[in-house]
């Protein structure tokens, strides 16, 4: 559930090997621009039009590559989704009863609004004022469950520091359940385009220790101190 | 790519026999494929033309923060119509077209199955492509919600307006153009083939496009369906009130909107293949498993649609997961097919071989990043970002568009009879390989650092201003290496040099033939070759050496 600790992991494997196969293809790609020059060469390196055993050699190849990069993509989605962490036992895993946070998120052209069930506590703010933006808290070290929902058109959540995304529809209530494991602030920004303002439809979530974000559910008054 | 006959003689001894009438309503009225094909692939220059402009525009306005080329609606029409445009009215048609001019001419017919069809095929595009652009013209502008125009957004309760309007009768009718068109040159590669050409002799090309057409008949209806639900939501918007007309608008679009990429990808796949081999003066290396992997890479984009879904919370990840990273085992064995022929020939250089060399880095870049893409743990973060936006530029504009180029270079004397000046077409190479990469690989930085697509404008605090204008100079290199390829065109066609039957020496059909070539392609001074291979023309020097 930390999605940027496990986006880091998979995305940096992944640009090792293609890292790896773009150097190895361009080499042979220079390497026979070099080598293979008409001028330099009256006769062809090699006359066969085909080879069976390399070129099924090779599927196989491609195969064990499609094989792990499979295995990468879904372990590691699986990593992030709550109900699997809790049957599991990895360092993922929460413990069992750390029942998520409530957090109710509404979408909307073009702002954003939040409210916490059993609490009257509510934000929003003017999204196009970077002084004004909602400030969404949530409490560090706990899961978080964000219900997300619109109250027009198809939006996203996005916080690009933390590498999570989750569209927003009307009609359509989804759960998006992640952990803040440190405490601090980060920018937040509609992703799905959705009209003349989507430019603007910025917002903030501020993850603040268990303690001020019971003062904050109470009070309303948002607890200062975190910085980005 | 001009409506003007060439006026330069043959080099062949004995007359040839000419088209009698030359006038324009002669070129609208043709049932010549390769009249239909150049008219298809001339509008779709000149889109290209037209709608990069718009991109161009677009980079300007981004290249500094808070700058206004645009309002932010006009802006939104812009990235609609550019990423809409390129893909109904520009890309789409150059694939499609390219196998119309080439498919009758490769397989030694006459001409294309059903002319009459093929024609109004042409005439539903261009028809779609004017309907589409006119919304310019209304007191509202052109569309302005995105190129896969997802509801509600897409509704008149959200976007009135005619601008709207006009482009679902537009992209319907260019899509049913395109359809009709693709059935038609399917059905000439099936049916229509010369004495000898079997379906194991037909060229990469046209194997390239059997499989693109296959992916059109099977996705393109799918967008018309897409098109109906989003007029039935401009009749009704409340439809939308719905979460199931939502994301099922969203699953039919996807359906359509994944093959269309390799629709945009596959003939120029085909096209690369056949310039290799013919620039490095050897038989394409791995024919038969260029073609299996081809047809397998069509069947497979059938079921892939969900990856541009991870992020709504309402698609089947592994499942598209799964079948989006196994597209690598068939990508990877063309790519084989290319290294291979590559490093077991003697290469020249001319300007359709540096365009199709760089096509396979490049186009590799698109490739790479799309496995990260088809992850999602990694789409999460970079779906809707300007990682995207990088992701497929590279696939389109620094990967297909240089497979077109290629096309483009070594298959223009044969269409026109004319030669191209060298130097400018490597000037406008140059260009092209520094601008796509100087445009298109600082938006992959951009994306990971949170810049959103689609968006008018930025705040200077949000960091984005040093990548935003290394891709606007670079944009300004392509439009300098565009100018030069027009340049190019118009200096070959207004100071012509004749070209010969055969100026590469080519291995298929097309080059046995006259440039350009007779009404019915072969006749009795140009005969049909014997077909004993994929490569009927190398076999013939071979027997003769
Ligand atoms: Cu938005
Ligand atoms: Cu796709």
């Amino acid at each position: 559930m930390d999605y940027r600790a496990v986006f880091d992991h998979v995305f940096g494997i992944q640009l090792w090997i293609a890292g790896g196969v773009f150097v190895l293809v361009t080499a042979l790609l220079v390497g026979a621009i070099v080598l293979n020059r008409a001028r330099r060469r009256d006769k062809l390196p090699f006359a066969a039009a085909e080879h069976n055993a390399v070129e099924i050699g090779f599927a196989v190849v491609l195969g064990g590559a499609a094989a792990f990069l499979v295995w990468l993509s879904l372990s590691n989605n699986h990593a992030l989704d709550y109900t699997d962490t809790q049957a599991g036992s990895g360092p993922q895993a929460v413990a069992a009863g750390a029942a998520p946070v409530q957090v109710a998120v509404t979408a909307f052209q073009w702002c954003w609004s939040a409210s916490y069930p059993g609490s009257s506590t509510s934000v929003t703010g003017s999204c196009a004022t970077p002084g004004d933006r909602p400030v969404i808290v949530v409490p560090q070290g706990r899961p978080v469950e964000f219900s997300l929902t619109s109250r027009d058109v198809v939006h996203a959540f996005w916080i690009p520091q933390l590498a999570v995304k989750r569209d927003a529809y009307p009609d359509h209530v989804n759960s998006l359940v992640m952990t803040f494991p440190d405490a601090g602030q980060w920018l937040g920004r509609c992703s799905e385009y959705c009209g003349t303002h989507h430019t603007t439809m910025d917002f903030y979530v501020r993850a603040v220790p268990d303690d001020q974000y019971q003062s904050f559910l109470q009070t309303g008054a948002l607890p200062g101190g975190a910085t980005a | 790519m001009t409506a003007t006959e060439p006026r330069v003689p043959h080099d062949e001894p004995r007359p040839v026999p000419r088209r009698t009438r030359t006038t324009v309503l002669s070129w609208v009225t043709s049932t010549d494929h390769k009249r239909i094909g150049l008219l298809t692939l001339g509008t779709a220059v000149t889109l290209l033309v037209v709608i990069g402009a718009l991109a161009l525009t677009m980079r300007a306005q981004l290249a500094r923060p808070q700058m206004t080329v645009l309002t932010p609606e006009r802006y939104d029409q812009f990235f609609t119509i550019h990423g809409s445009g390129m893909i109904y009215l520009v890309m789409t048609p150059f694939a499609i077209g390219l196998g119309l001019y080439l498919v009758p001419l490769q397989i030694g017919a006459p001409n294309v199955a059903a002319p009459r069809t093929t024609m109004l095929g042409y005439w539903l595009y261009a028809g779609g492509a004017v309907t589409m652009l006119s919304g310019f013209a209304t007191s509202t502008g052109a569309a302005d919600h995105g190129w896969y125009a997802y509801p509600p957004l897409a509704s008149t309760r959200f976007t009135p307006g005619p601008g709207v309007d006009l482009w679902i009768v537009g992209v319907a009718l260019a899509g049913l153009g395109m359809l009709l068109m693709a059935a038609t040159v399917l059905w000439t590669a099936l049916v229509k083939r010369t004495r000898g050409m079997t379906l194991l002799r037909m060229p990469v090309f046209t194997w390239s496009v059997v499989a693109t057409n296959l992916m059109t008949i099977g996705a393109f209806p799918s967008l018309l369906v897409a098109m109906g639900i989003l007029g039935v939501g401009r009749v009704n918007p409340d439809l939308f009130d719905e979460n199931i007309w939502n994301i099922g608008y969203q699953h039919v679009f996807w359906f359509f909107g994944h093959p269309v990429v390799y629709v945009m990808f596959f003939p120029f796949v085909g096209a690369v293949a056949e310039v290799l081999a013919v620039f490095g003066a050897r038989r394409y290396f791995g024919y038969k498993i260029t073609v299996v992997s081809l047809l397998a890479f069509a069947a497979l984009s059938m079921s892939v649609w969900g990856h541009h879904m991870f992020s709504t919370g309402q698609a089947e990840n592994d499942y598209y997961s799964l079948t989006s990273i196994l597209l690598l085992v068939p990508a990877g064995m063309e790519y084989f097919g290319f290294l291979a022929t590559l490093v077991g020939g003697r290469l020249r250089f001319p300007a359709p071989m540096l365009f199709a060399l760089a096509f396979v880095p490049q186009f590799l870049v698109g490739g790479l990043t799309g496995i990260m893409i088809a992850t999602p743990p990694v789409d999460y973060q970079v779906t809707d970002s300007y990682f995207i936006v990088a992701h497929w530029h590279y696939t389109l504009a620094a990967g297909s568009l240089f497979g077109f180029f290629a096309g483009f270079y070594y298959w223009f004397p044969k269409a026109t009879g004319l030669q191209l000046r060298e130097r400018l077409a490597k000037a406008h190479f140059w260009f092209w390989l520094v601008g796509t990469n100087v445009t298109f690989f600082p938006m992959f930085f951009l994306g990971l650092e949170g810049m959103p697509r689609r968006i008018s404008t930025y705040l200077p605090q949000d960091g984005f201003g040093t990548a935003n204008l290394i891709a606007t100079l670079g944009s300004g290199l392509l439009a300098i290496g565009t100018v030069i390829f027009l340049v190019d065109v118009v200096i070959s066609i207004r100071r012509p040099r004749r070209a010969p039957a055969d100026p590469w020496g080519g291995f298929t059909l097309e080059w046995a033939t006259s440039s350009p070539p007779p009404p019915h392609n072969f006749d009795p001074d140009h005969p049909v070759p014997p077909i004993r291979s994929y490569a009927p023309l190398l076999d013939l020097r071979e027997a003769a050496r």
